[in-house]
């Protein structure tokens, strides 16, 4: 049996890879994707006092920790009983959403721009933010930076630091915001709107103006028909801080709607022998292998999950591109996985839109922005959506808010097996007997995950900070016969 | 030269916080009335989690830069101090995901000159690297063998801060 590895790895060594064996006659007989496990957190928390959680949670993980802020300092205030002030929960979306524009942001211009602005098979040395830049104008790059620095402002004036923000405690925040803030938020937030308008505009231009990338998106190598999930409002539209799970069908009717502190009800956990990491799938409907469908309890959990899973966008402009796309595509849901690239896109929108509309609401300066909980701590449940899948943290502590026990589902951990049957079924789409395995073809293999925006835990921190990709083949016997590198030391 | 000092890694990742560590040292060396480094005006230090473009973003400024972090190459002994300049590094990145969400530093830094932003070249981002193995377990603590090399790896920063100041 032959056999091809991609080793996205960030460290030189150890981190997550796509195994690809071929059969005796060259096609694809299996893939599997490994992504390593950060061990021994619930180790780690157990013993500490409940509000420490919102703090270190924001560092299992360098790409967003503001998800983990916001889900640990949730989770922390159902376990003091405590329900935060309104001015509370809208500065903390108002922080959450400035980061969605920033992660959105870098994801389009860093790692999706390059295969749709570049083309999939654009030479290597092009096939970066660099390339995109260079082609579609300088002026883009002074953009891009603009926005993540607007976005980091804004975290550090509600969050109190860049990056790892440290103000939500249970009851609420520990400061807030005054008027001269809000109004250099606001402005912020304005720019923000037309950069995201901007965007979609350019995605319009380059990628639904070239008929390859539209049949590229809408064939089947990158389809899948599961369940979808996402966090809604009371009115069934997108919400990112605040509200129940909503869960779809394949069919794209409503599956199930929950509240956070009842997700154990749904979601289960399946373990396979050759990962350590475990597979979420739909209780009700039961795990049935890596396979589609209305039978498969295989759910997904991305910014087109969250659309599909949604009867629409909260704000105006949003709501436009949110029909445009459905339109285009053939209506709800949308199951061609490549298409989350534009779903994110609609959600930077509609993040920055929100960012303008907090903070517009004279509330939000009010400083009544912390109640002081009261209540005997025992157990609580916090979900947001982070921008790569819904992000579900619970904490248990004794009586005196020392924590016991804790359960996380990660953003990334929800797409486990979506993002396994992704890159299975373009392998074997891609690769087949006869087919020379080039450069190109991987990084359509590749594009496959890429789609999921995967999440390697501590991926950002690490030394060189890189993915590079080794490629085996072996033989029959398993001898490597072909090494394709992308560097040598 | 003015110099920006950063501890990198994640100080709950077990020998992934040795940047960190060996970063605090440094701060405590430019506090110490006694030490030869004391009061140096053109140095800042700094412990962050970042890379790629929010690495990039936070160099801005700067003529001169050394990382401190933990390696992985699992080809020299646990615990060894590695200096080497950024360039050296081979740019792992050309065509693929530099990490699952962003991209390389060196990119990045390429991205940044490219906007007009004041960054140092890459021939002045020292990387000082620390080998290490256990970076998957969530602690606090270093193991034996990388806290024994925290005083090498502080030493040969201190080293580098030297040849700086002299170099002014």
């Amino acid at each position: 049996m032959q056999r091809i590895t991609i080793d996205p790895i960030t460290r030189l060594e150890g981190h997550g890879k796509i195994e690809i064996f071929l059969d005796d006659a060259g096609n694809v007989a299996n893939t599997y994707f490994q992504i390593p496990e950060l061990r021994g957190f619930e180790r780690f928390c157990v013993g500490r006092p409940v509000e420490e959680l919102p703090l270190l949670t924001n560092r299992i993980c360098g790409v967003c920790p503001e998800a983990h802020h916001m889900a640990g300092a949730k989770a922390a205030d159902a376990v003091y009983h405590v329900d935060i002030p309104r001015t509370a929960k809208m500065l903390r979306e108002l922080l959450y959403s400035a980061f969605y524009v920033t992660d959105h942001t870098t994801h389009f211009y860093a790692l999706a721009g390059p295969d749709f602005v570049m083309g999939p098979d654009a030479p290597v040395a092009e096939r970066n933010i660099l390339g995109v830049i260079h082609k579609v104008g300088l002026e883009i790059g002074g953009k891009v930076i603009q926005c993540r620095k607007y976005g980091h402002t804004v975290v550090e004036m509600i969050g109190g630091r860049k990056v790892h923000p440290c103000t939500s405690i249970p009851g609420g925040l520990t400061k807030g915001i005054t008027e001269e803030q809000r109004k250099e938020i606001e402005e912020m937030g304005k720019w923000a709107i037309e950069f995201a308008q901007f965007s979609l505009k350019l995605f319009s231009d380059v990628v639904l103006g070239n008929k390859a990338y539209v049949d590229l998106i809408l064939g089947d190598v990158y389809t899948h028909q599961t369940y979808y999930m996402g966090m809604v409002d009371e009115n069934n539209h997108t919400n990112f801080y605040d509200g129940k799970v909503r869960v779809v069908g394949p069919d794209g009717k409503e599956f199930v709607k929950y509240s956070p502190k009842d997700y154990a009800e749904h979601i289960a956990e399946h373990v396979e022998p050759w990962t350590y990491l475990k597979f979420p799938y739909l209780k009700k409907v039961g795990w049935k292998g890596f396979v589609d469908g209305k039978d498969s309890g295989v759910y997904c959990a991305t910014p087109l999950s969250r659309l599909n899973a949604a009867d629409g966008m909260a704000t105006p402009r949003a709501q436009e591109e949110y029909d445009k796309m459905y339109k285009t595509l053939g209506g709800k849901p949308v199951h061609q996985r490549l298409a989350t690239h534009w779903a994110r896109l609609i959600e930077l929108l509609y993040a920055a839109e929100r960012w303008v509309e907090l903070a517009t609401n004279p509330e939000i300066t009010s400083p009544n922005f912390h109640t002081i909980p009261t209540e005997k701590p025992t157990e609580g449940v916090g979900i947001v959506e982070a921008p790569r899948g819904t992000l579900t943290h619970h904490y248990w502590t004794d009586e005196r808010g020392v924590v016991t026990k804790v359960n996380l589902i990660v953003g990334t951990t929800n797409n486990y097996a979506p993002i396994s049957m992704s890159i299975n079924k373009a392998a074997r789409s891609l690769i087949k007997q006869g087919t020379v395995v080039t450069e190109g073809l991987l990084n359509m293999v590749e594009m496959a995950f890429r789609a999921y925006d995967p999440c390697f835990g501590c991926a950002t921190h690490s030394l060189p900070g890189q993915m590079p990709l080794e490629v085996t083949i072996h033989d029959a016997d398993g001898n490597p016969i072909k090494v394709l590198k992308q560097f040598c030391e | 030269m003015k110099t920006l000092v950063i501890g990198l890694g994640n100080p709950i990742l077990g020998d992934d916080g040795v940047g960190w560590r060996v970063a605090e040292k440094i701060r405590q060396e430019l506090d110490n009335p006694q030490s030869a480094i004391c009061n140096l005006q053109s140095v800042e230090v700094d412990c962050v989690s970042l890379g790629g473009l929010s690495l990039m973003e936070r160099l801005t400024g700067y003529e001169r830069v050394i990382l401190i972090d933990a390696i992985s190459t699992g080809k020299k002994p646990l615990g060894s101090v590695t200096i080497f300049t950024l360039d050296s590094l081979p740019d792992l990145t050309a065509g693929h995901s530099a990490s699952a969400h962003d991209t390389s530093l060196r990119t990045a830094l390429k991205v940044g000159r490219s906007m007009n932003l004041p960054l140092p070249q890459d021939d002045q981002v020292l990387v000082v690297a620390i080998e290490a193995q256990s970076v998957y377990d969530f602690s606090q603590e270093l193991s034996p063998a990388i806290s024994a090399a925290v005083p090498l790896a502080v030493e040969a920063t201190l080293e580098l801060l030297r040849s700086n100041q002299e170099g002014e």
